[in-house]
This record gives C-alpha cells, sequence and structure tokens, in this order.
C-alpha cells in the first residue's frame, strides 16, 4: 500500500513541468549534485568535528560547549542547503530515486541521525556543564558522538551508492529486495 | 639584509622556486614530454594492481571507498573551514588562533593521508579513464599546492611565533589562499564525477 502510495507521488512529482525541466537542463542537474556534495564540508565537516571533540580526539583545550556553540550555525546552514538541493535531487528524478533501496535507507538513517541528535543536544543541556573544560565528555555523549558518526557516514554510504544500478528494480529478482525498494511492477509480476 | 630575508622566508622562497620551475618547464614543453610516458604507469596501476582489480571487480567495495573519500574530504574541507574562518576572525573569536590552528593540524594531517589514501584507491579502478582528464590533473596540482601551502608556509609560520606578532594581512591573505586551494581540490574531485 505505502510502495503503491509512494509510487503514485513520484509519477506525480514526475509529471511536473519543473522537474522534467531540472533533469533536460544541461548543467542544472550536476550543478544540484555538485552543490549537495560541496556543501558536506560546511555540514559534515562541522558536525565531525564537535563528535571529534566529544570524543576527545581535537582541541581537547577548548571548551566542548564553545566547539558545539559556534559550529551550530555553520553546520545547520549546511543541512539547509544539503536538504533544499536533496529535496531538488529527488524532485528531478522522483520515480527512480523513491524506488532506490539505497535512497531509503539513506532516509531511515537520515531520521536516526536527528533523533540522535535531538537526544544529544538535551542531554547536553541537561548535563551541568562540571565536563565542559574536560578533554572528553561524559559517557552519555560521547556514545551520541560515536552514533553520530556512524549514522552520518551510513549517510553518506548509501547516497553514494544511489547512482549505482546493483538493487534496482529491473536488476533483481528477490522479492524482499524489491519489496524493500518499492518495485511496485515487478512484485505484480512474480 | 638580503641574508635576513632569506633565513626568515627559507620556506616561501623554496616554494617561489619551485614554482618557477614549474613554470619553467612547462615554458620549455617538458610536460608534454613526459606526458605520454606516464600512461603505461596509469594502465598498470589500473590492469596489474590488487587496487586496480578490487576497483574493477568489486563495484560495491568501490563505492564504498567513494564514500569514504568523500567523507574524509568532507571533514578536511570542515577542519579548513574552522581553521581559516577563526584566522580571518569570523569563528571562534574568543578562543586564541594559535590553539585553534595547532589544535586542528593533528586531525587535518590524518584526514589528508586517509583521503590521499582512498583517492588512490578510486583513481585506480579507472586510471586509463582519469588519466585523460584534464580535470584530474588540475585535481592533483591543487593538492600538490595545497599540501606544499600548507606544510611549507602556513603551518611553519603560524607555528613560528604568536600570531599577534605576524602581519594580520599575511594572516588574512594565507586563510583565504588556503580556502580557496582546498575548494579547487574538492570542486575539481566533483567535476571528475562528471566528466
Amino acid at each position: 500500500m505505502i510502495n503503491e502510495l509512494l509510487l503514485q507521488f513520484g509519477q506525480w512529482m514526475e509529471a511536473q513541468q519543473y522537474s522534467q525541466m531540472l533533469v533536460a537542463g544541461y548543467y542544472s542537474y550536476s550543478w544540484l549534485e555538485a552543490t549537495h556534495v560541496l556543501t558536506l564540508m560546511v555540514s559534515i565537516g562541522s558536525l565531525f568535528i564537535i563528535d571529534f571533540r566529544m570524543l576527545g580526539w581535537i582541541l581537547p583545550n577548548v571548551s566542548a560547549s564553545t566547539i558545539a556553540d559556534r559550529l551550530h550555525k555553520p553546520m545547520m546552514i549546511g543541512f539547509a542547503v544539503m536538504f533544499i538541493t536533496g529535496f531538488l535531487l529527488v524532485y528531478a528524478k522522483p520515480v527512480e530515486t523513491i524506488q532506490s533501496l539505497w535512497f531509503r535507507i539513506k532516509m531511515i538513517l537520515l531520521v536516526l541521525a536527528f533523533i540522535n541528535a535531538w537526544v544529544f543536544n538535551a542531554k547536553m543541556k541537561a548535563a551541568d556543564g562540571s565536563w565542559n573544560n574536560d578533554s572528553v565528555a561524559p559517557r552519555g555523549l560521547r556514545t551520541g558522538a560515536i552514533l553520530s558518526l556512524v549514522l552520518w557516514c551510513g549517510v553518506v554510504t548509501m547516497g553514494r551508492y544511489i547512482p549505482y544500478d546493483w538493487a534496482d528494480c529491473d536488476k533483481t529478482q528477490n522479492p524482499t529486495i524489491l519489496w524493500a525498494a518499492g518495485c511496485v511492477d515487478q512484485l505484480k509480476v512474480l | 639584509m638580503f641574508n635576513t630575508i632569506l633565513s626568515q622566508y627559507k620556506a616561501t622562497l623554496s616554494v617561489f622556486i619551485v614554482l618557477l620551475v614549474i613554470v619553467v618547464l612547462e615554458l620549455l614543453q617538458v610536460r608534454a614530454a613526459i606526458y605520454p610516458s606516464l600512461l603505461p604507469a596509469f594502465q598498470w596501476l589500473k590492469n596489474s594492481t590488487p587496487l586496480g582489480y578490487i576497483g574493477t571487480t568489486y563495484g560495491s567495495i568501490y563505492a564504498t571507498v567513494q564514500a569514504m573519500h568523500l567523507l574524509t574530504m568532507g571533514t578536511l574541507g570542515g577542519l579548513v573551514l574552522a581553521t581559516d574562518l577563526r584566522l580571518l576572525g569570523v569563528m571562534f573569536r574568543t578562543t586564541p588562533s594559535e590553539v585553534i590552528s595547532n589544535g586542528t593540524h593533528k586531525a587535518f594531517k590524518v584526514t589528508l593521508i586517509a583521503a590521499v589514501l582512498t583517492g588512490i584507491f578510486c583513481a585506480a579502478g579507472v586510471a586509463d579513464k582519469v588519466y585523460y582528464m584534464p580535470v584530474f590533473w588540475v585535481k592533483m596540482l591543487a593538492l600538490a599546492a595545497g599540501a606544499a601551502f600548507v606544510f611549507l608556509i602556513k603551518q611553519p609560520l603560524l607555528s613560528s611565533k604568536p600570531h599577534s606578532e605576524i602581519n594580520p594581512w599575511i594572516i588574512r591573505g594565507m586563510a583565504i589562499t588556503s580556502i580557496l586551494v582546498w575548494f579547487t581540490v574538492a570542486a575539481s574531485g566533483r567535476w571528475i564525477g562528471f566528466s
């Protein structure tokens, strides 16, 4: 049911003029992709510095809250650009992307990464701050930092897998993969 | 006075001489003569090394290493921006710039090594293709220039004395140069994907 709805949504987007224009433009899709990838340096770059600081791998003599506060804004700007360009990339090729197994895993990992970030922020605010100048953050925050690193590495890896066709609807016969990728037509044939 | 300048700016002069030699060699068309002889090395990298074999045979491993390369470049970019924006006085203003530039340098070195190693693997899988891409050579040149700039000019100068004793315009110039060079490395890398 959900796969049919997502497919219909994708087909509706694909029928729109602006979606077709984005793919048809000689440079538009490439510029979007380039901006999406290059903004990694601002978003992931800032996030990883915060995580590395929590783990004591970098700048141990600068307070953790200073690092987190100062990098929060550029990180959020970076993620905002990534989400806008990411949405436009999906909008340009909606059916292909919605039926990509890697895109779906990427979205799940993104949600998990945001839940982790929310919990991490809540823990940081709840902490009394006595650890702020310690070279390593308390265990709970360290766990959050490691989870953040793992989840975002997963997000980037899944994003890198999307252009590859190993699990495309017309390349696999495995029913579980077909279902997970939302290959509605191929599942009907099976 | 000449001796003072020579001793103070040894690294800068060395880089200048290297760049001058490159320009002279280019004018003498030495690069054009050497370029064809590099092709067998690229073919060997793809066809006769384990890196080339894995890169061409196992697509999933190749894509995973590509993702690792992206992650290392993202981290490298973050470290460069954090350091250089501090040098420009845009970020971390309450923290001494010495603390930020020295504190990020070790992570920069580790990340750069990881980026180069994953990059060699990525290039090995498509070595005979990248050889013919001008943008690949732009990236290599930018990478060499970036590494030379950081290790021979920027870091030696920043760690040689308190930053307050260095002309602020030199510090700002170095920060802007660093951002531009590393952005060129990343952007040309992305461009390879389009070619």
